[in-house]
């Protein structure tokens, strides 16, 4: 990788390489998961490399192409400015399609009293924002995009990147955050625009300690709120669609998502702010057994 | 001569009843399948005999709430062509 800069990065279980033809993104990257730990050895499970997508192109209106280990043939390249985007998007790429120790669950989780919430949902149900709004009340952040759901143990591994807020999400959280919590702003990208939040120091601090999964919610945001019941086939089947490696996993991902199913309470949550939201959760916490 | 059939054997498959569903994951393929009634009571009342349509529905009315009929065989008959096209029961020659 002659001519490439380096960083490498630790977030939970998982050690990335990022590999970038510019500094600057690299740099940013730095700043931004500051807090996280320093690799000692070099090793990464993933490598995740930010390359120009012809030549010329790092300098002529420069272009981010990512590649790794994993990839997907159809990833557009995004501009510079949006290579932060870039490196976020490779580094779940290569969990998506490459991590095998743990079930990987497309969902939200918070912790508390050693036990965790998971919230999993389409994009736009609210499942990073009400993570990053319970993160700054009392909960610990465990992640925003994957929890790990450990197939011997059951227990959930926390993978708490930055997190990733679209829209109008971002002034929502701009309203209760100090502004040296936040990345750069990313208007018009491809998923809208994107601004990062780092987690709470603890979330970092705490990154190692698993969590029993305890409730699992189905948020969707912009409907008069309610709570409402789910037979375990449906659970069962959105999983299987929230999850990148169930297949992958084959037995051992039927055995871990079938005990989570059986064990762990779940409801649909309809909601229209995040006040309300943390209503409907803390009451359904409080009767947790 | 009445077509025989078989079931994948038991320990192949691992059967999770859900709910109103059960969930069959064929260890063979890696599927997960999501069965309704009377699947499941199909596949444990063949068990790992080779056995004919007919007496598969004889077994399910001796052994479930299923009266044995035009309409219980027809219905036996539809679950096991689509069990075979799953690939959960096989078709035996020799019948």
């Amino acid at each position: 990788m002659n001519g490439l800069n380096h960083l490498f990065l630790t977030v939970g279980p998982a050690r990335f390489r990022l590999a970038s033809s510019w500094q600057e993104p690299l740099d940013q990257l730095a700043s931004l998961y500051k807090t996280y730990p320093a690799s000692y050895d070099d090793y990464a499970d993933f490598t995740v490399r930010l390359e120009p997508e012809k030549p010329w192109r790092r300098f002529v209106r420069p272009s981010v192409h990512i590649s790794g280990d994993y990839w997907l043939p159809d990833a557009a390249p995004l501009p510079l400015s949006q290579s932060l985007l870039a490196a976020e998007m490779g580094m779940n790429l290569q969990m998506a399609l490459g991590w095998r120790r743990h079930l990987l669950l497309h969902a939200s989780s918070v912790e508390k009293d050693g036990k965790a919430l998971l919230m999993t949902g389409l994009s736009g149900s609210g499942k990073s924002t009400l993570s990053a709004m319970l993160a700054e009340k009392g909960w610990r952040f465990m992640g925003d995009e994957f929890a790990l759901l450990n197939p011997d143990t059951g227990m959930v591994h926390s993978f708490p990147r930055l997190i990733s807020l679209k829209n109008e999400a971002i002034a929502a959280m701009q309203a209760i955050l100090p502004i040296n919590r936040f990345g750069p702003m990313m208007k018009g990208t491809p998923k809208g625009d994107i601004r990062h939040i780092i987690p709470p120091l603890n979330a970092v601090n705490r990154m190692k300690e698993t969590a029993k999964p305890a409730l699992l919610l189905f948020p969707r945001f912009g409907y008069d709120p309610v709570l409402r019941d789910m037979g375990k086939s449906e659970v069962f089947v959105r999983l299987t669609q929230a999850s990148t490696n169930y297949v992958a996993l084959g037995e051992t991902g039927f055995r871990a998502l079938t005990r989570f199913v059986d064990t762990v309470p779940t409801k649909a949550m309809d909601y229209q702010s995040g006040e309300q939201a943390e209503e409907m959760i803390d009451s359904l916490w409080s009767k947790l057994p | 001569m009445s077509q025989l059939y078989r079931a994948a054997t038991p320990n192949k498959l691992i059967q999770h009843p859900l709910d109103s569903m059960t969930l069959i994951f064929q260890k063979s393929s890696g599927i997960t399948h999501i069965v309704a009634d009377p699947v499941p009571a199909i596949l444990e009342v063949m068990a790992e005999d080779t056995v004919t349509a007919d007496a598969i529905t004889h077994r399910l009315s001796a052994g479930f709430d299923l009266e044995e009929s035009a309409d219980a065989a027809d219905i036996v008959l539809a679950r096991l062509v689509e069990l075979c096209s799953l690939g959960l029961v096989e078709q035996v020659d020799g019948g």
